[in-house]
């Protein structure tokens, strides 16, 4: 029993892990509507952007990971201007299709510039913290910190701020915000650094409480794209519950199943959710 | 590698890829379908081959299935499967439009990927089945690479007759017609989800033979060959070549082949050095189908008017 | 009196927001074999929405369709389609990817569709029958001329009469017409006339949507007039012509007599 409850606290570490790495996703989801494939890869670019000022250049860690989140925010806006804005009318299957070929030029970049091998971010070994018989690090309960921030503060952002206002008016129906005045440009523009700066946070994380290899992106996005359509075209709430539901069933699978059968259950859950409930837990058909 | 042997394997792998990619023609330009686990079918045909052609395990083996039968059983069985594959994960995800399409389809292939690793008892997980049985070209007197070079180009050549055959029908109307407007289709009674269940299946089956010849030439099936990796290598060699015609796709393929085996076959001075040459290849590759994706879709992505 | 072929029973259809079709009660009328309905009613009445209804494109919220005696709620609309029933769109929809010929040859109900014939090549035989059927059809029609030419070069007129041609081939049992002379030139429209009462006369049970009602009155056994989703008046052409109520529906919003 207790190892059942060690797994299920794990699994709501990766499900904090998750959630930031998918709000993103979800943003860009529902504001410029399409699916954003070359998003995980951003996940890559802070955390070695990170890596790098931290072990290369001898940052201190949080200075990196700032600067790293920042990059990463500007890179995701420069990708969004130049290379999608133009071909938005072609539709988001295109977008889609092309979004493989921007992930293919980010995750090359970071291959030539990183190379190959293991690294880890020069930062203190964790420690361990143990209650009622379950152990957890210092690292795992930042990431779990970070998530309930971030999800707060967004929920903040777009509840309060004429801004995010003005993003749910667009994600609702663009058409209609466009006619009443609202600058869908600037809007856009937002979003994706919104969007990539979140990217950046997941993947600091990421560097924080794992080891990196350059293609640890591409492995995250069939989790990411498990989250996101579990959590359908809808709110905030949505995407919270399914990266818990995701980081927790994965987590808590290797009671039952081998261990490298454990990002099956994102695969599972993406072809579960299509088959039987496209719009995901939010409920809405998508527009 | 020598100049000649740099053109032979071009058009070994190229031939044999351009299969790959004329599936994808037939199933996205035509069909409108987006499939992003096209590596899978591959996948199937050339584990069906290795398995149907192994000898059956024996000592420290930890794979459970070997059926010791001959080359060209294990070559129909490829097809098979690719077929059975394509017919259970096609039949329930087709009614699915667009972007959902296309990941079902890639959860399937990484499903596929990871029960393949995994399940030591079905080839062996990770490490593969090695010394695969093959026709011996020596037997007739036959260069081996060059044998098996006309292999794959006779393999891709059937493939595109069949398939212009396939599409040069009523049934290519009929297809044509529920990718231009399914709603009007179905007021002449046509059934979307069926035809488009048909050309997907029956683009399927090339590419399982298209696995078994790579296991033939390449002797090893090992998971690590069949990543995603694949599927978008032949999405990009699509968009090269343009989809309208059935050339383009093949020639698109070969182009891109081409590309890397060259770069492959540069010298380098240091590990390092090859590392970043095909990061680099892959950065250009990238950039190349954004460019074409932005450039060509509505003349080439979408077959709206017919000469 | 001939059996009723088709029934529309209480149908109701409900959008968030917008009860397109049901009016106060559910809409409800019938047609017997071989009749001439015309339905007819203010632009947003709901006329398209229940043709969608019968062909199957929409599912009723309440209320069912049924069609020689089968409920047809749970059949798809190409399955309806092949129980004999044929309709046009508002929007006339052709298939650009195919030629004018093409575009016709692929209505019909054609044995040699599928793909292993295909692969066979065992088709070409009965291509050429069905060629000749298709010419046929784009006779009747007036587009013979413009077998050979592709879909963007036809008018919008035009391509309804395709549209109406592509029904042809498949000698449906019954033909919903959604506004066939709407961008129509006269000429085309006089064919038209013709070819609707030759289909009526063999005994084909037709029911056509239109804003002309000069040209639908004049064919037409009976008419339909439907308004904001709700049945408004029904009868025979001139007792609906001259009937207050309908009359005053009309000068409320556009007719185009």
């Amino acid at each position: 029993m207790t190892l059942f409850l060690q797994f299920f606290l794990t699994g709501i570490v990766t499900g904090s892990f998750l959630i930031l790495a998918t709000i993103g996703f979800s943003f860009t989801r529902r504001v410029e509507g399409f699916l954003n494939i070359a998003h995980a890869e951003l996940l890559g670019v802070s955390a070695f952007t990170t890596w790098g000022l931290n072990v290369l250049l001898g940052w201190h860690v949080v200075a990196a990971a700032i600067a790293g989140i920042v990059f990463t925010a500007f890179l995701g806006l420069a990708i969004g201007r130049i290379v999608y804005d133009p071909i938005r009318r072609l539709g988001p299957s295109v977008l889609l299709i092309t979004s493989v070929g921007v992930a293919y030029a980010i995750g090359g970049t970071v291959d030539a510039l990183v190379g190959t091998g293991i690294r880890t971010l020069d930062i203190p070994l964790a420690t361990s913290y143990r209650f009622a018989g379950l152990r957890i690090t210092d690292y795992q309960m930042i990431v779990v910190a970070f998530a309930v921030i971030a999800t707060g503060a967004l929920a903040l952002f777009l509840n309060k701020t004429s801004m995010g206002l003005a993003i749910r008016a667009i994600s609702a129906n663009p058409e209609l915000a466009a006619s009443r005045g609202i600058d869908v440009k600037s809007t856009s523009r937002i979003t994706w650094l919104i969007s990539s700066g979140l990217a950046g946070l997941a993947g600091v994380m990421l560097a924080v409480v794992a080891t990196l290899s350059t293609d640890i992106a591409f492995h995250q996005i069939l989790q990411i794209l498990a989250v996101a359509i579990l959590a359908g075209l809808g709110s905030l709430y949505a995407v919270i519950a399914a990266g818990l539901i995701v980081g927790v069933a994965m987590d808590v699978s290797v009671f039952w199943i081998p261990a490298g059968y454990r990002p099956l259950i994102a695969f599972a859950v993406v072809i579960l959710v299509l088959l039987f409930r496209p719009e995901g837990l939010a409920g809405r058909k998508s527009r | 590698m020598t100049f000649s042997s740099l053109i032979l394997t071009t058009l070994t792998f190229g031939a044999m890829f351009s299969v790959l990619t004329l599936s994808l023609n037939l199933q996205y330009a035509r069909g409108g379908m987006i499939n992003f686990g096209t590596v899978a079918y591959f996948a199937s045909g050339a584990y069906a081959y290795a398995i149907f052609t192994q000898d059956p395990p024996s000592g420290l083996d930890q794979y459970a299935f070997g059926l010791g039968l001959p080359w060209y059983v294990g070559f129909l069985a490829a097809g098979v499967a690719s077929l059975l594959f394509a017919l259970i994960t096609g039949w329930p995800t087709l009614r699915l439009r667009g972007e959902y399409l296309a990941l079902t389809t890639f959860a399937f292939a990484e499903v596929l990927h990871s029960f393949l690793l995994n399940e030591r008892r079905i080839g062996n997980g990770s490490v593969g089945l090695s010394n695969v049985e093959r026709p011996d070209p020596a037997l007739i007197g036959v260069n081996d690479m060059l044998a098996y070079a006309i292999a794959a180009v006779a393999l891709m050549l059937m493939t595109a007759f069949f398939f212009h055959r396939l599409l040069n029908s009523p049934f290519g109307r009929t297809v044509d017609a529920v990718h231009d407007d399914e709603t009007a289709a179905q007021a002449i009674g046509k059934d979307g989800a069926r035809i488009r269940l048909q050309v997907f299946v029956l683009s399927a089956i090339p590419i399982g033979f298209a696995g078994a010849l790579y296991a033939m030439i390449t002797t090893l099936v090992a998971p690590a060959m069949f990543t995603a990796e694949l599927t978008f290598f032949v999405w990009i060699a699509l968009a090269l070549g343009g989809q309208k015609t059935i050339l383009g796709a093949i020639l698109g393929t070969l182009a891109l082949v081409f590309f890397q085996e060259a770069v492959g076959a540069i010298p380098f001075e240091s590990v390092r050095a090859a590392q970043i040459a095909a990061s680099v290849e892959e950065v250009v590759t990238g950039i190349l189908f954004i460019i074409v994706l932005r450039w060509q879709p509505w003349e080439r992505f979408s077959r709206r008017t017919k000469a | 009196m001939s059996e009723i072929v088709l029934s529309v029973e209480k149908v109701v259809k409900q959008f968030t927001g917008l009860r397109a079709v049901g009016g106060a009660d559910g809409l409800s009328f019938s047609v017997r074999r071989g009749d001439f309905l015309g339905l007819i009613g203010p632009n947003g009445a709901g006329k398209s929405t229940t043709f969608n209804l019968i062909s199957g494109v929409l599912k009723p919220t309440e209320g069912k369709v049924s069609l020689n005696g089968t409920d047809l709620s749970g059949l798809r609309a190409q399955e309806i389609a092949g129980m004999g029933l044929g309709r046009t769109f508002q929007t006339p929809r052709a298939f650009p990817s195919l030629g004018v010929l093409d575009n016709i040859m692929v209505g019909a109900q054609n044995p040699n569709e599928g793909p292993i014939t295909a692969l066979l090549g065992s088709w070409r035989g009965g291509d050429a029958k069905l060629r000749e059927r298709a010419e046929s059809s784009l006779e009747r029609v007036g587009l013979i001329d413009r077998r050979h030419d592709l879909v963007a070069n036809l008018s919008g007129g035009e391509l309804r009469m395709l549209e109406v041609a592509r029904q042809l081939i498949r000698a449906p049992r019954i033909l919903l017409l959604d506004e066939p002379t709407a961008g129509v030139d006269p000429s085309l429209q006089v064919r038209l006339t013709g070819l609707l009462r030759d289909l009526h006369e063999a005994g084909t049970t037709l029911i056509v949507v239109e804003h002309n009602l000069t040209f639908l009155f004049d064919l037409a056994d009976r008419i339909v007039v439907l308004q904001n989703g709700g049945l408004l008046a029904e009868g025979e052409p001139e007792a609906v012509r001259r009937d207050p109520v309908v009359v005053s529906a009309y000068l409320g919003s556009e007719n185009e007599a």
